[in-house]
């Protein structure tokens, strides 16, 4: 299982706002365990694609300079079940970034429409941990922007289909 | 913008329950952040952001709390530190070092019996309150 | 890959219950999460602490329903860092038994430090009350799943020995 809970952004606007989706596919192991008879895509996953989608823009804001950790979840109201075969959009905004971190507000559609299904309304807390965590030992080098993050905001920075 | 003591205290307080998931009675003037409130690192920015946002009358000039400016930054190095504690106590260097940090806070108390718990009352709504009017009445 | 965040349930009663999560650098998304660094991500603890609850609404009430998923979780902190070899040791407290499922104060440690804490709400139903198009055999099944999968959280921790001659161990 590899931890990546987004598939691309369709929208990237530095220090304010990004647009990621994810195609919830019956390909991922996961779903067959939760649960075999009805596979769904489990709330906490959810969580972690806004927190990515939120991550990155954060990250980005301060040219990923920072270890952005999430810290805190204000909120993560969920109003429906998420099924194999949707595909989740998440739009996330930064309300305030400063030195020591940041705090998010996002929503969850089933769809990129304006009216699409709401799945979930998420507030999320983000950390600079280089400048909090005094005594918690963890290495220098930024170990939570890895190419794998990078390389979806290059992918949409360099939207090009490529013709075989 | 002049705001009576008491409308700043009612703006602290929804801050407060809506961050800390605490009730609106909890909130006393004098109840301590960390130890009745809850509240960990991340909560004191969730709260720094909220009163910017909440006492930001025109957006072109938003209200900005200048990181360590309300709640004293790195306080755990402080109390680790040899010339402010030893043996668990606080030394008189230590007590300098702590009005310094937090001259928002009523010491009065804490001036009576000097130790790391009555240190640890010193961060209560009041401080926050106290900041907010010391900014807006400046 | 299971997505079972819970190994074992320690303690339960109608209004608590105590698991415990061991965290192995067996389990591949730590190679992602992160690189150089493996630590339990954030919301795998939020999703252990929403198993437990769930465990807990289907213990309490016999299996009575079928799905027991995450409705809201609210001021959710995170404290220490989880790393493998460690296990993250998980309370969840019903607070408030509602129409609809319940809501819960959680907390989990490692080592005594808290990990995690903070408040959810579950939602517990039968699909085919939610939805007409779903058939009720689908919650037989899953509730079939979940008495099952219980029961593999719920075994004693000694294992029975291997030798003929021995007594279990947790005869000893």
């Amino acid at each position: 299982m590899r931890w990546i809970w987004i598939d691309k952004f369709v929208e990237f606007s530095s220090k304010s706002s990004a647009t990621a989706i994810k195609n919830v596919t019956l390909a991922e192991e996961h779903l067959h365990d939760l649960f075999p008879a009805f596979p769904i895509m489990p709330a906490s996953l959810i969580v972690e694609g806004m927190a990515q989608t939120a991550g990155i823009l954060v990250g980005e804001a301060r040219n990923f300079s920072e270890k952005v950790i999430l810290a805190k979840i204000g909120r993560a109201t969920f109003h429906t079940l998420v099924r194999p075969g949707d595909t989740l959009v998440y739009s996330a905004r930064i309300v305030n970034l400063s030195e020591s971190g940041a705090s998010i507000s996002g929503t969850v559609r089933l769809g990129l429409e304006d009216d699409a299904l709401l799945v979930a309304d998420i507030e999320l807390m983000f950390s600079h941990i280089d400048k909090n965590l005094a005594g918690a030992a963890f290495p220098e080098h930024n170990f939570v922007f890895t190419q794998q993050f990078t390389q979806l905001l290059n992918s949409y920075r360099n939207a090009a289909n490529i013709p075989l | 913008m002049a705001m009576s003591r008491d409308e700043i205290y009612k703006k602290v307080r929804a801050i407060l329950v809506e961050t800390l998931g605490v009730d609106e009675e909890e909130v006393t003037p004098t109840a301590a952040l960390r130890e009745d409130l809850g509240a960990e690192s991340i909560d004191y920015l969730d709260i720094a952001f909220r009163l910017e946002k909440a006492f930001t009358t025109d957006p072109a000039h938003p209200f900005k709390i200048p990181r360590g400016e309300l709640f004293p930054e790195n306080l755990p190095a402080v109390m680790s530190d040899e010339r402010y504690v030893k043996d668990g106590k606080i030394t008189p260097d230590g007590i300098v070092e702590l009005k310094k940090r937090m001259p928002y806070s009523d010491f009065t108390e804490f001036d009576k019996a000097p130790s790391m718990e009555s240190a640890a009352s010193l961060m209560n709504v009041d401080t926050i309150v106290n900041y907010m009017q010391a900014r807006l009445n400046a | 890959m299971k997505f079972n965040l819970i190994d074992r349930i320690e303690e339960v009663s109608d209004t608590r219950l105590v698991a415990v999560k061991f965290v192995s650098l067996a389990e591949e998304y730590l190679a992602d999460h992160f690189p150089t660094f493996p630590v339990l991500p954030g919301v795998l603890m939020l999703e252990s602490i929403t198993q437990a609850a769930g465990w807990l609404l289907h213990r309490s009430s016999g299996f009575a329903k079928s799905m027991a998923v995450l409705k809201e979780a609210r001021n959710i902190k995170y404290g220490t860092f989880v790393a493998p070899g460690n296990a993250l040791r998980i309370e969840v407290d019903l607070i408030e038994k509602t129409e609809s499922g319940g809501s819960f104060k959680a907390v989990a440690t490692v080592n005594g430090k808290n990990a995690i804490w903070g408040r959810i709400e579950m939602a517990y139903f039968d699909l085919s009350a939610r939805q007409r198009a779903i058939d009720s055999d689908i919650d037989r099944q899953l509730g079939e799943h979940n008495r099952q999968r219980w029961m593999l959280l719920t075994q004693p921790a000694a294992a029975p020995s291997l030798d003929m001659q021995t007594p279990a161990r947790s005869q000893q």
